[in-house]
């Protein structure tokens, strides 16, 4: 059957318009509510896992042999840098060792309650948010791997984000930079604590600083465990700027080309707010309560 | 094969505009490859690159990119509505034509969506990245509308 051209024109107007009219509804849902599209998200985020691997691994599989191209060139270079790191390093681990000794011996003497178990799962990041208006990566690891949401995701230098969404087999990470994300920090070796709140600009600013203290560039920033999300003393990153609106905060963790990340679970997460009942997450909270080295998941 | 093609490569430009490049600020800088497909078939295809499609895979890029849900949804339809009334005039048109004609439109995109978010935000945002993301978009489509012609052409000559 033929359509007229005129009610092809018809057609076309009538279905473009309804459709921008539901696009826009979205816009406003999705703005008032960020929860409700999070369900939808998850199965997207899913559902496109593993061609968004499979899309990664060139751009991934060029950058190793980048470095590695690197590596060739400045070996000699290198050698004798970590050479002398070592030695150096050398030192730090009697060091270490002695501190070691004499904390377990400390809290042995004080009776701490150990710290609960630490587990980790290495992941890759498969996407990266492809806007200037948000901050996010996904990773290829979802909850058949054991990531929770409120897991800190790290990189070996410092903190990047915390798990915000969680798939069974892709999570979504919410950067420190995100406009969304709020870290209770401290100023590292003082009790000064702040917000560090993220504007999608490379260097969050640290909002609520407690009056009297003064903030110094080169100043280091770490959690301080507040509101429970991240443990205390994971390593934030550095001031960089400080002028009459405030300080804003280098991160360790270069942000901008996330590659392989950490996701730590600090036996912690069960603390963000979600539909859990009280009494469960009180037992779970107990039964995570047992010390031991870092294992590894996967 | 050839009633696919728009619709595969506009979803594979999708996936492309979330894939993590490994440069540095390559996020927020990613050049708006649905547009590129959108643009390209509006005007060779659009009866393979219906409204409906553009709706689910802008939909489907916001919900993956973690945005804004709804906004490229937005843009895409409103690209077509744009651009299908011109088809006729642009289709017999040498190339620069069609990529000034790019150059206004992804303009427009990019001017709307950083309207969008700075009225959501209630301030006036950087403008910054997105001028550097129309420079690299309209920098990029030579080699999209390229590979997009290239393919049509292939698969036109194996129906």
């Amino acid at each position: 059957m033929r359509i007229s051209p005129a009610r092809r024109a018809a057609i076309e107007r009538t279905s473009v318009t309804l459709l921008v009219v539901v696009s826009a509804a979205m816009i406003i849902a999705g703005k008032a509510d960020q929860v409700a599209f999070q369900y939808l998200r998850n199965s997207v985020m899913d559902a496109a896992a593993p061609a968004l691997d499979m899309l990664s691994r060139p751009a991934a599989a060029f950058d190793a042999a980048a470095d590695r191209l690197r590596g060739f060139i400045t070996v000699y270079r290198d050698n004798v840098r970590l050479a002398e790191e070592n030695e150096r390093l050398l030192g730090w681990q009697q060091v270490a060792m002695r501190l070691s000794a004499e904390n377990a011996e400390l809290r042995d003497l004080a009776k701490l309650v150990p710290d609960p178990a630490i587990s980790f799962v290495t992941a890759r990041a498969i996407g990266d948010s492809g806007g200037a208006y948000a901050r996010n990566v996904i990773v290829n690891a979802g909850r058949d791997n054991g990531v929770a949401r409120g897991q800190a995701a790290m990189t070996g230098v410092g903190l990047v984000g915390r798990v915000a969404e969680v798939g069974s087999r892709a999570a979504r990470i919410l950067l420190i930079t995100d406009l969304n994300s709020r870290v209770p920090v401290v100023v590292d070796g003082t009790r000064q604590r702040a917000i560090l709140a993220g504007d999608n600009s490379a260097r969050p600013s640290l909002r609520y600083v407690d009056s009297g203290g003064t903030i110094r560039i080169g100043d280091r920033i770490a959690t301080s465990g507040q509101g429970g999300v991240f443990p205390p003393g994971l390593p934030v990153g550095v001031v960089a700027t400080v002028d009459s609106e405030g300080a804003r905060v280098e991160p360790y963790a270069a942000l901008s080309r996330v590659d392989y990340l950490r996701l730590v679970d600090y036996g912690l997460a069960e603390s963000l707010p979600n539909p859990l009942a009280i009494s469960a997450r009180a037992g779970k909270r107990a039964e995570s309560a047992v010390g031991g080295p870092p294992t590894l998941r996967r | 094969m050839i009633n696919v093609l728009p619709i595969a490569t506009t979803v594979l430009a999708a996936l492309l505009s979330i894939e993590p490049l490994h440069l540095d600020s390559y996020a927020v800088l990613t050049p708006a490859f649905t547009l590129m497909a959108t643009y390209h078939w509006t005007i060779y295809r659009p009866d393979f690159l219906p409204a409906p499609s553009l709706f689910l895979i802008g939909t489907i890029q916001d919900l993956l990119s973690g945005g804004l849900p709804g906004e490229t949804a937005v843009t895409l339809l409103l690209a077509r509505a744009i651009v299908l009334p011109q088809r006729h005039y642009l289709v017999a048109q040498p190339f620069p034509f069609i990529w000034a004609g790019f150059t206004l439109l992804t303009g427009g995109a990019i001017l709307f969506s950083w309207a969008l978010h700075s009225l959501l935000a209630e301030e006036l945002l950087d403008l910054r990245g997105p001028v550097l993301r129309t420079v690299l978009t309209i920098s990029a489509f030579p080699i999209a509308s390229f590979l997009l012609g290239r393919s049509q052409r292939a698969l036109i000559g194996a129906d």
